[in-house]
């Protein structure tokens, strides 16, 4: 059964169809990407996915439930979380807080909000450590984000949207910005949480997407151009053709 | 009990053998004030630069009431905070929908709306002449007459009001008061309603700001229009910001600069806020970072010195 | 139209450098006493007119780049603080300078005395007023709408860097913006002076009235601005005529109220 599904999927602004009758069906416990030439709407279509921006027209449903029009702060509530392409996190926290206030977030209770002491939360804390364990930070909890390598960054980029213990993940070009030993470890990070959640995966580097991907979406110019097995992707000459053999399929 | 606490302590005890207690007594109430003012301007990151719209409101209608209807003082508090946190919610509803620029000069424009509603209501506010007459009505027996007892009563209340700040900042609250002053997209996209999250932190800002309005009338028998002016509400963010908006004590030691300032300097010279404008403009162009960063500073560089001298010595 | 001016002005400051003008009222003040001043000097209306608001745009001139230069990054506590330290140091200056107490300009022999509209006489020196100010929005207008420079200050309001990126040296732009509002506030006040009268709290009305117009015409949108401008000044004038006391409760009233049905102004994008 279908986790994650979207119908005719439309963002017009204006003229331009940034996002145009997209039709997905993410499946549970798998891995699907999306990709496709810069501008091809994939950023778009997550930002549509978490209520960043309100759709033209099409619906969005999870787990059978029509969320479509759901604003951005009760997504996450909803098991949808995300992860950004260029790092957004606080600047000013140490790493704990940063996924603490994220986990705190979706803590059943929020008793005691203005004036019980923000360490009195134990499964709050537990939960954000275990998330920074998750992408191998939890040694550095207490640094503050600005002492942190930019690799780290994108590790906690990644934690933050681990902490809403969410069922479904949007991971946005994690990799964007990193060398190819932090590309490497993050690919075996992507494949610890495989099978943990579903996850959709926008990402560039081509050997990522064809090792970890179980299906693939392909996007161009705001619509669904081709749908399949990385082997399938691989041989489909409209998707040669969408990257003008720019990448070695 | 930490350092700063302790300091705050000592300067309760001594104050008043330092300056008249009227005064002492100001410093305390304007850093009530700027307590309230700082949860939106150093933890939210909102400059709101309209306060003395639930610092004068409270003012005037508590006063009246206690005035006109004798109101005791514990309530008249009680009312003051009521209609600061009022006020401000009727308020920060309107500003939170926007951010940066506008929002400044929202809360300044609504500032000035309610400024001349009690500039031209003059039968109930007095308009230019202000509202006079305001009693000090006794508490739980005690006659607030005598300046020094009402100092007490205010420097008590100043405690509760830092105590219970400190207990907000350092609440889930306070973190994600601050994780939208960060990052307002990130700290929606993880799940927060930021819109609510702001008037919260308005409402509590005004009640605080009320607080001290009704305090304040109290304590010269008078709400003054100027209460309810933008150079009150300029006078708060200016105190809050030398004495550092990055801290919760910030807001103290810059009322203890400001009221110490201006009120030594006002009765030398008529045209004293001239002076003020230039430190405002001075603070702005050299001190930023307040007096707390300052301190800062200059902690860190005597470590360095005293560092270098112990390898060359 | 006046209101119009004020609005543009500022408008064309925060949208460009992107900082609270607190000391625009104080600009429109000194214009307006700087007028007084050099006309009760050299027994010259017109010319005063000329050399006022000059005055006033040398200031802001001043202003920009010894102060506000250094501050644009800092970050919009520390400008507001700034620009209304300013207000504060000019509004007691012209106190220190001009008394405190308010007085009166006539306007010059030419225009004074009423013109028969007949349904009303209404005061030459307003129509005159409402004339001039009508043509200064609409040369800045063309200014801005026509020329390089203008273009380029527009290109300013809508994105910076592109602007640097051509190698413009935008701080130059920003200095001339703020000279250009700073100029429209002076020329504004020293119009007003023969109708309103001076006086040292001049400026403060003003400003809360420019913020007003400016926020429902959308931060930076000149059109909108100076449309805004009109909107409260007719609309003042009404209520001023059946409610004088209201009449300036009721345009921050209005202001509540659109932003309350439309949180991005009438004219605003967002």
């Amino acid at each position: 059964m279908a986790i994650l599904e979207t119908d005719r999927l439309t963002k017009s602004f204006g003229a331009l169809a940034a996002v145009s009758g997209v039709s997905l069906a993410i499946e549970a416990g798998t891995l699907h990407s999306v990709i496709g030439p810069n501008g091809a709407g994939k950023t778009t279509l997550f930002n549509l996915l978490t209520g960043s921006l309100r759709p033209s027209s099409g619906r969005i449903v999870l787990d059978g439930r029509d969320i479509t029009g759901t604003p951005a702060h009760r997504v996450p509530h909803l098991g949808l979380a995300r992860s950004f392409q260029r790092t957004n996190v606080f600047p000013a926290f140490s790493l704990l807080d940063n996924v603490w206030v994220a986990a705190f977030a979706r803590a059943p209770s929020r008793r005691g909000l203005a004036w019980r002491r923000a360490d009195r939360y134990p499964e709050v804390k537990e939960r954000a450590l275990a998330a920074l364990a998750d992408v191998g930070l939890a040694g550095q909890a207490e640094r503050p984000v600005r002492e942190i390598s930019h690799g780290e960054q994108r590790q906690l980029e990644l934690a933050i949207a681990l902490a809403a213990a969410p069922r479904v993940l949007l991971l946005d070009e994690p990799a964007a910005g990193l060398s190819p030993e932090e590309t490497k470890k993050l690919v075996a990070l992507v494949r610890t949480l495989k099978g943990r959640y579903t996850i959709v995966l926008i990402e560039h580097k081509m050997d990522i997407i064809m090792s970890v991907s179980d299906r693939i979406s392909v996007m161009h110019f705001g619509s669904l151009i081709a749908e399949g097995t990385p082997a399938e992707i691989q041989k489909n000459s409209e998707v040669r053709r969408a990257y003008l053999g720019g990448v070695a399929a | 009990m930490n350092r700063a606490l302790i300091a705050i302590l000592a300067a309760i005890v001594l104050l008043p053998f330092l300056v008249r207690p009227a005064i002492a007594s100001e410093i305390w109430i304007f850093a009530i004030f700027g307590l309230g003012l700082n949860l939106l301007l150093g933890y939210t990151g909102l400059l709101s630069f309209g306060q003395s719209t639930f610092f004068g409101s409270a003012a005037y209608v508590a006063g009246w009431l206690m005035k006109i209807h004798g109101l005791n003082a514990l309530l008249a508090l009680i009312v003051g905070a009521g209609v600061g946190a009022l006020s401000a919610a009727v308020v920060g509803y309107l500003c939170v929908q926007r951010s940066g620029l506008y929002f400044i000069m929202l809360t300044f424009a609504l500032n000035q709306l309610f400024y001349f509603v009690a500039y031209q209501w003059t039968s109930v506010t007095g308009g230019e002449d202000g509202m006079p007459g305001i009693p000090r009505p006794a508490f739980l027996g005690i006659d607030f007459g005598n300046p020094v007892a009402y100092y007490v009563f205010v420097s008590v209340l100043f405690l509760v009001a830092l105590l219970v700040m400190r207990r907000i900042v350092e609440s889930p609250l306070g973190k994600i008061l601050q994780a939208i002053r960060e990052n307002e997209v990130r700290a929606e996209a993880v799940g927060y309603d930021t819109a609510r999250f702001k008037l919260a932190a308005f409402v509590i800002g005004g009640a605080f700001s009320g607080l001290a309005g009704v305090l304040y009338a109290m304590l010269f028998g008078i709400v003054p229009l100027e209460a309810i002016g933008f150079v009150t509400s300029g006078n708060v963010v200016f105190a809050t910001l030398i004495g550092g908006s990055g801290s919760l004590y910030g807001p103290v030691i810059g009322s203890f600069v400001f009221i110490w300032l201006s009120e030594s300097v006002s009765t030398l010279w008529a045209r004293w806020p001239l002076l003020l404008g230039v430190a405002f403009v001075i603070v702005v162009l050299f001190f930023r970072g307040g007096v707390v960063e300052a301190w800062a500073r200059f902690s860190a560089w005597r470590e360095r010195k005293w560092r270098s001298s112990r390898q060359t010595g | 139209m006046l209101y119009a001016l004020m609005g543009l002005g500022l408008s064309l400051i925060t949208g460009v450098l992107n900082i609270p003008n607190f000391a625009h009222g104080a600009l429109f003040a000194i214009g307006a006493y700087l007028l007084a001043s050099v006309a009760n000097l050299i027994g010259n209306f017109w010319l005063a007119l000329v050399v006022a608001p000059l005055g006033a745009a040398l200031l802001g001139l001043a202003i920009e780049y010894l102060g506000i230069r250094r501050l644009y990054a800092a970050g919009h506590d520390y400008q507001l603080l700034f620009t209304f330290g300013l207000a504060l140091i000019l509004s007691e200056a012209i106190i220190l300078v001009w008394g405190p107490v308010g007085y009166s300009h006539l306007p010059p022999p030419v225009l004074r005395g009423g013109v028969d509209l007949g349904f009303t006489f209404y005061p030459k020196y307003r129509l005159f007023v409402m004339a001039a100010a009508g043509l200064l929005v609409l040369a800045t207008w063309l200014f801005l709408e026509k020329t390089r420079y203008g273009a380029i200050m527009r290109a300013g309001i809508e994105n910076k860097e592109m602007v640097s990126l051509l190698g413009i040296d935008i701080h130059r732009v920003f200095t001339g913006a703020f000279a250009l509002g700073a100029y429209l506030a002076g020329i504004a006040g020293a119009l007003t002076a023969p109708i309103r009268g001076l006086s040292p709290g001049m400026g403060v009305d003003m400003l809360g009235i420019a913020f007003v117009v400016v926020a429902l015409g959308g931060l930076g949108n000149l059109l909108g601005a100076i449309a805004a401008g009109l909107l409260i000044g007719v609309t003042q004038a009404i209520v001023a005529a059946h409610w004088t006391e209201a009449s300036s409760v009721v345009i921050y009233a209005v202001m509540a109220a659109v932003l309350l049905v439309r949180p991005q102004g009438l004219f605003g994008i967002r």
